[in-house]
């Protein structure tokens, strides 16, 4: 540990009031906008500005789960980001263990290609996704509709479809997490030494099977790390489910946040405020999950 | 580079798993983005008389956005927005933080939670959050606080629109340069610092000389990685202001909406899209030079 | 000189320096010695200033220290992993010290160059650590300790990152060194060996307390106690339970289950009865022909090294080792009998102490 009390011999451990002043003002800082939402979720009479609430109730919530979609729009949100998740640890996870192994020619200019999408700005690449994704949802659509009928059709493009489809976003949201996972997961391979692999191939396992029994168990903490990290990011996505959901059903959580706010009537803000509490919990506890592996990811990644 | 059949057929497998993440990236991101830069080359736009017939006008929408007043206007503000909040703000907290939080404290727990919590709200609870904190004159949280040390408030997105999507962004990215920070740190084994303290170095002198110069490293990674994202942000920005009052908090990816979604001028807005594209090209390159000099 | 003078130091509740006195003339080479966890680092970082003393005196060149910041005692510190600043050049490291003094750059460079050339590290001035031999950042460690002219110099266990060959050529180099600066060095290891041929004096420590110092010799042929005397000396030496009887007033009589029955003269009538400890060294037992030692056993291992043989007789769990020159051609299984040098027995009691040292018949 650094200390940098440093002017009395051994270590001085003398309440450091500084360094709690000032953590404590940073944490201010940060904590501050959170009471809103947490005391107008529970006010009955809530306004947009912090006040202490006069009447405690639990009918915001209630609300959100009895007269409007909240469950609906939870399950979706789960759903969504939860098969997006699985599915970007799956791809990663084979993935980086092929960019960690491989010699190949591609792989650089791969690895430099992966950082360079990150620094796309997202609004740029709506437009043209949009035009993709139509394309395809066409295409799949006519090809459906060639074996079942129109409402039975409307039933199952509302899962595999790409526009307004649970498929599409699920495929769209995996892929813009792919980058970093594909990195962290790329890093811990290159951590792991090569012998558990090669006492596999004098066992006589093949590729897959040295996947399956000896890399997954080995991969868990990197691939929780990557399932974490995409979990949180594609669970704050607004702009990719507002592009491309259109019915009711398939409504997200932060697009009936978004919708509640653009009420035409006065705008409940009890309801909001209980609604993004229900949003906020999701990706605060998958974060609390993350922490340990947070510095162990970046120091991988700050060496290499 | 005579390779054996089985070096031969590893190498096809490791491609094979590899290739359904190359077909998504290439199907969603990667096309697009040619895409998008072949727009720019157009005069595709969803209204007006080039709706209809999209041509391909070379760069003339490049010479546009050469002479056009708010283009320019948004790169000044997306600067100020970068440097303010990702540069200076979150790098100067999120290294505080670090450093005070590997001494022995207590509540360290307590402390780093908090301080990692508004990453964590996903961007649009943070829009709320941060209107309730900013809007609405005297009634608005900072109002409040700043009321009760005896100052006036004032409409803060109208007055200091620029400072306040600064002060948000800051607050959201503390966590990012915290824990990059602290990472960095910790590859400095500690008994160097006891080295420095034999040498009869003063707390300021370790900084300056020892830790400072070991973590510079990491410090340029995070400068490239929180500036070339900070230049993406849109959500935060858009709650609170939209871009207004009067484009004073136009940040470029929210000229690109403008561009694109409100005045429907695809391949002009593509054009812009490509100009932050190559900015954020050129600190990559920038960042790859540093770091070798570094080494 | 520098002195400890009942100094006590306490993790918590935890005592781990337990009132050590320890004195080191000037331009001593001392060295603490001991197993894992016995305290010699951290004595020796309580003497650099980096860890705090809670009890007891410091004491260097008369003055008492203990309250003195680490830079300003006079000492210098060689770090076990020697600690180079990774982002300098070998001349940067050498000379921070000075330079967070603000001496002038010139005086600086002169300086580095005097202690390069003592440490034949004058074409490596411009290099960085990562790019030089376990060898040259040791030296680079020692050359940043001695430009600070200190009257006393650390070093923690700076052989221990390197490989055997490399350490025993340090170990010369050390010592050159150590003769030529004329310096006060207190130098910590785990290895025994180290301590032997290095040492003007040990100090072996045992549980944070010092169980013995002195010249090495001291320690070898006469050490105060059984720690001390398995502790030094390799192969260990063998300790045997025996049963002390007085069958006549100057005489002492040990015996043991396996069949020894030895005799030693002993005057000091005060040395008592009943169980006690034989400590015998492998060189100082005998295979004799035919029966005619002081106790037989069987062989269970030999190990032929051509100049000597060591073997291992009686029981595996705790074989007693016994050195012979030469070359013998004995096999495991065998019987051997072997005679006792009774000129070389050390008598402990149940405890440990010593009670008898070896004496000339």
């Amino acid at each position: 540990m650094t200390d940098f009390a440093l002017d009395k011999p051994g270590k001085s451990r003398r309440p450091d009031l500084l360094a709690y002043a000032t953590l404590s003002l940073i944490s201010a800082f940060c904590a501050v906008p959170f009471f809103w939402v947490l005391l107008a979720s529970l006010d009955g009479n809530a306004q947009l500005f912090l006040s202490w609430p006069r009447e405690w109730t639990l009918n915001n919530y209630v609300r959100v789960f009895a007269e409007e979609d909240g469950a609906r729009w939870v399950f979706n949100s789960l759903f969504v980001v939860g098969s997006a998740t699985l599915l970007v640890m799956v791809l990663a996870g084979l993935g980086g263990y092929a960019l960690s192994r491989t010699r190949a020619w591609w792989k650089q200019p791969f690895l430099y290609a992966i950082l360079l999408i990150r620094v796309l700005p997202p609004t740029a690449l709506v437009v043209p996704l949009y035009k993709i994704l139509l394309t395809l949802n066409n295409i799949e659509g006519n090809l459906v509709r060639i074996f079942v009928g129109g409402d039975t059709a409307r039933a199952i493009m509302r899962w595999i479809g790409f526009i307004d489809g649970y498929l599409g976003l699920i495929l769209v949201l995996a892929t813009m997490q792919l980058p970093l996972a594909l990195w962290i997961m790329k890093t811990f391979f290159d951590g792991l030494p090569r012998d558990y692999e090669e006492a596999a191939v004098m066992d006589g396992a093949t590729m897959l099977q040295r996947i399956r029994r000896v890399l997954i168990p080995l991969a868990l903490p990197g691939l929780a790390a990557a399932g974490l990290f995409a979990f949180i990011s594609a669970w704050g996505d607004f702009l990719l489910p507002l592009i491309l959901l259109s019915s009711p059903e398939l409504q997200t959580l932060p697009l009936g946040l978004f919708r509640a706010f653009l009420r035409v009537n006065t705008i409940d803000y009890g309801f909001l405020a209980a609604l993004a509490f229900i949003y906020l919990m999701p990706a605060v506890i998958a974060f609390g999950f993350a922490r340990r592996f947070l510095v162990q990811t970046f120091s991988g990644g700050v060496k290499g | 580079m005579v390779r054996s059949t089985y070096e031969k057929r590893v190498a096809r497998q490791l491609l094979l798993i590899l290739s359904p993440s190359l077909l998504l990236l290439l199907a969603f991101v990667i096309y697009p983005a040619v895409y998008s830069v072949y727009l720019s080359f157009t005069n595709e736009a969803l209204t007006g008389a080039a709706a209809l017939n999209p041509r391909f006008v070379g760069l003339r929408n490049y010479s546009r956005l050469l002479h056009d007043a708010k283009f320019w206007n948004s790169l000044l503000v997306t600067f100020f927005f970068v440097v303010g909040s990702a540069i200076i703000g979150q790098f100067v907290l999120g290294l505080i933080s670090a450093i005070l939080l590997r001494r022995d404290l207590a509540f360290k727990q307590l402390f780093s939670s908090i301080i990692l919590l508004p990453n964590a709200a996903p961007e649009v609870v943070a829009g709320f959050m941060w209107i309730s904190m900013l809007a609405g004159g005297e009634n608005a949280t900072l109002s409040r606080i700043v009321m009760f040390f005896g100052m006036t408030p004032t409409d803060w997105l109208q007055t200091f629109p620029l400072t306040m999507i600064i002060v948000v962004n800051t607050w959201r990215g503390i966590a990012t340069a915290m824990i990059l920070l602290t990472a960095g740190l910790s590859t400095i084994p500690s008994e160097v610092y006891e080295a420095a303290r034999m040498d009869g170095a003063n707390p300021s002198q370790i900084f300056r000389r020892i830790t400072l110069p070991l973590m510079m490293p990491t410090i340029l990674l995070y400068m490239l990685i929180s500036a070339v994202s900070t230049i993406a942000v849109f959500g935060l920005v858009y709650a609170l202001t939209r871009g207004g009052p009067g484009g004073a908090t136009e940040v470029i990816s929210i000229y690109i909406y403008n561009q694109s979604f409100t005045a429907f001028q695809l391949g002009y807005g593509a054009a812009v899209a490509v100009v932050a594209l190559a900015i954020s090209l050129v600190l990559g390159i920038a960042y790859v030079r540093a770091m070798k000099v570094q080494v | 000189m520098i002195n400890l003078r009942n100094v006590r130091k306490f993790y918590g509740a935890l005592e781990v320096i337990k009132g050590v006195d320890i004195t080191v003339e000037d331009g001593e080479f001392a060295v603490f010695v001991g197993p894992s966890g016995c305290g010699k680092s951290t004595l020796l970082r309580m003497i650099a200033g980096l860890e705090g003393i809670d009890d007891g005196d410091l004491i260097l060149n008369g003055k008492r220290i203990n309250d003195v910041p680490p830079d300003k005692r006079g000492i210098a510190m060689v770090f076990q992993s020697y600690a180079l600043y990774p982002h300098m050049t070998v001349a940067e490291n050498i000379g921070f010290s000075l330079s967070l003094k603000k001496v002038p750059v010139a005086e600086i460079n002169r300086q580095v160059g005097d202690v390069a050339e003592i440490l034949q590290l004058t074409d490596y001035l411009d290099r960085r650590p990562a790019a030089l031999s376990g060898g040259q950042r040791q030296r680079v460690a020692i050359g940043r300790a001695i430009i600070k002219k200190p009257s006393l110099i650390l070093f923690d266990e700076p052989l221990s990152n390197l490989d055997s060959a490399l350490r025993v050529q340090m170990r010369a180099e050390l010592q050159r060194l150590h003769r030529e600066l004329k310096a006060t060095v207190v130098y910590v290891t785990h290895d025994q060996v180290e301590a032997m041929t290095m040492a003007d004096r040990i100090v072996v420590l045992n549980k944070g307390t010092v169980a013995q110092a002195g010249h090495p010799m001291d320690l070898y042929h006469s050490p105060d106690n059984e720690f001390v005397a398995t502790f030094i000396g390799s192969p260990k030496m063998n300790i045997l339970p025996v049963t002390l009887s007085r069958p006549e007033p100057e005489k002492i009589r040990l015996e043991n289950a396996d069949g020894l029955s030895i005799s030693l003269a002993d005057g000091d009538a005060g040395v008592a009865t009943g169980e006690a400890k034989l400590g015998i060294r492998p060189e100082h037992l005998k295979v004799s022909p035919g029966g005619q030692g002081d106790f037989s056993a069987e062989v269970v291992i030999v190990e032929r090294l051509g100049v000597e043989t060591y073997l291992a007789v009686g029981s595996p769990k705790d074989p007693i080792v016994v050195r012979a020159e030469g070359d013998l051609s004995i096999r495991p299984g065998d019987r051997v009998s072997l005679t006792v040098d009774l000129s070389a027995c050390h008598l402990f009691d149940s405890s440990g102490r010593v009670i008898r040292r070896p004496q000339t018949l």
